[in-house]
């Protein structure tokens, strides 16, 4: 009567784990499916904001380009010592444009503000990576480590790739021009 | 050279045994502060007695703490909504790294004071609330903070909150035991007296008395020992999300170089920041005796973890 009981306790608990476990391997598959799917969401998202903002800051660029160039010109003239009020004032009524439509010139910010939008999206994108090769990992690591795989085999879950990567390639090899310390010019 | 993962599996572990002694210590100090005050009334307590009330009594006002944690938390610190505009860092920093964690996205608060800090509260991952002073937001680059956020944002995802609600409740629970035990002995009634040749009874009072006396004592010292384990676990954790050590190691260090403690903690908020508001620092025996009372691990100790793992 005991040993029954005790029977009986020992399968309700080990029917329990086999069901949680069994939970842990489907849920993590809807979570990866879910992860690429952010992947993909991040790629559109930044494939539809940064020409955008390429165009947006460029025009705004031009802009201002064209005005420092025609101050240089005028600059350079008044060293040779000849007359460039025409230059200064092309430029001025130029200058008046831009200082009415925005109070300053603004070319710095416009180009932080793009800088800190490209490394936020790529964040953005990375991390969404991230996600997908973090849950893949938990998944095929539970899927090979005692005793989680009994339950792994007993329904045959496979192994997920995630983040398919060569597993061998130049990738994993340092060439001699790697080696160097990169030098930026700008 | 420890790898990230069997940090975090040690971390566990570590952090298992101490929450499970906690428990263990608790239910003995219990046990034997019930029995003495059983026996000082002269009848067996029914299960249900003095524990039971002291159960509900500190069940009732941590559960109302804990429910409310996020909102009595930022009344008491002052805090206000980040404005997504004015502190686009933070917003875009706190989006990507849920992203990245698989968490939603936790409401973010600022506060108004120049001593760099940051804490996170809230039930759960879908109430979390991420709060950091303006000084933080303003000393900090972008790697710096995602390492400071990151580590937040590990308190939500590994439920410490809560933990540390039941934790306190049961602390509650003792402490209120072990008052109501010194009250009873010195205005209660004396029934037990007649008892008094009653050698068991004797013995069950004097460790009921011992529990009672120390027993609160202990009980926070746990609680604190897993508090500190906590940080670990968040900082590991961090380093899991950003994978970029060295973004929390400048950051840790930049918040610890500030002397300047923060106006708007107090005794009752400070274990939920990164590091330690307060920034009172002794050493010697002293500094030993007085760290085992820290609610954060020594800087110097947290970073040198970190830079083991980068």
């Amino acid at each position: 009567m005991n040993l029954t009981i005790i029977l009986l306790i020992v399968l309700v608990v080990f029917v329990g784990w086999v069901i949680s476990v069994y939970n842990f391997f489907v849920s993590s598959k809807a979570r990866i499916k879910a992860s690429i799917q952010e992947i993909g969401n991040q790629l559109k998202r930044q494939a539809d904001l940064i020409p955008n903002l390429e165009s947006s800051v460029k025009g705004y660029l031009t802009h201002e380009k064209g005005i420092l160039e025609m101050l240089a010109e005028a600059r350079k003239l008044i060293s040779k010592g000849q007359d460039a009020s025409k230059q200064i004032s092309d430029a001025l009524s130029g200058l008046k444009i831009v200082v009415e439509s925005n109070p300053e010139l603004k070319a710095n910010t416009v180009v932080e503000n793009l800088m800190g939008e490209l490394r936020d999206t790529s964040d953005k994108v990375m991390y969404s990576r991230r996600l997908m090769i973090d849950l893949t990992a938990d998944y095929n690591v539970k899927r090979v480590s005692v005793p989680s795989n009994i339950v792994a085999n007993m329904f045959k879950f496979d192994e997920l790739k995630g983040l398919e990567t060569a597993e061998s390639g130049e990738h994993l090899v340092v060439s001699p021009s790697e080696m160097r310390s990169p030098k930026v010019n700008l | 050279m420890q790898n990230i993962y069997e940090v975090q599996q040690s971390n566990k572990i570590k952090s298992g045994v101490i929450t499970t002694l906690f428990f263990l210590f608790s239910v003995i100090a219990i046990y034997f502060i019930s029995q003495a005050f059983g026996y000082y009334n002269g009848y067996e307590v029914g299960g249900f007695g003095y524990v039971g009330v002291a159960l509900i009594v500190s069940g009732i006002s941590t559960f109302v703490s804990y429910y409310y944690s996020d909102k009595i938390v930022l009344k008491i610190s002052g805090a206000r909504v980040a404005n997504t505009k004015e502190h686009k860092l933070f917003a875009s920093v706190a989006e990507n790294l849920c992203i990245g964690a698989g968490l939603p996205k936790p409401k973010l608060y600022v506060i108004e004071d120049s001593a760099p800090n940051a804490f996170a509260t809230g039930r759960d991952p879908d109430h979390a609330v991420i709060c950091a002073t303006t000084g933080l937001l303003d000393k900090l680059t972008r790697t710096e903070l995602e390492g400071v956020i990151a580590h937040e944002l590990t308190h939500v995802k590994n439920y410490d909150i809560r933990l540390m609600s039941i934790v306190s409740v049961m602390v509650g629970l003792i402490a209120l035991l072990g008052d109501w035990f010194f009250r009873a002995r010195l205005f209660g009634g004396g029934r037990s007296r007649s008892r008094d040749d009653n050698q068991l009874g004797a013995i069950i009072m004097v460790i009921g008395i011992i529990f009672a006396i120390l027993s609160p004592i202990i009980a926070t010292l746990i609680q604190l020992a897993i508090s500190r384990r906590r940080e670990f676990m968040a900082d590991a954790g961090s380093v899991q999300i950003t994978r970029q050590p060295q973004g929390l190691i400048t950051a840790l260090e930049k918040i610890s170089a500030d002397h300047e403690p923060l106006e708007a903690a107090n005794k009752a908020t400070a274990h939920l920041y990164i590091a330690n508001p307060f920034k009172d620092k002794s050493d010697g025996a002293v500094g030993w005796f007085a760290s085992l009372f820290n609610t954060h691990p020594p800087m110097v100790e947290r970073i040198s973890i970190l830079q083991k793992m980068s």
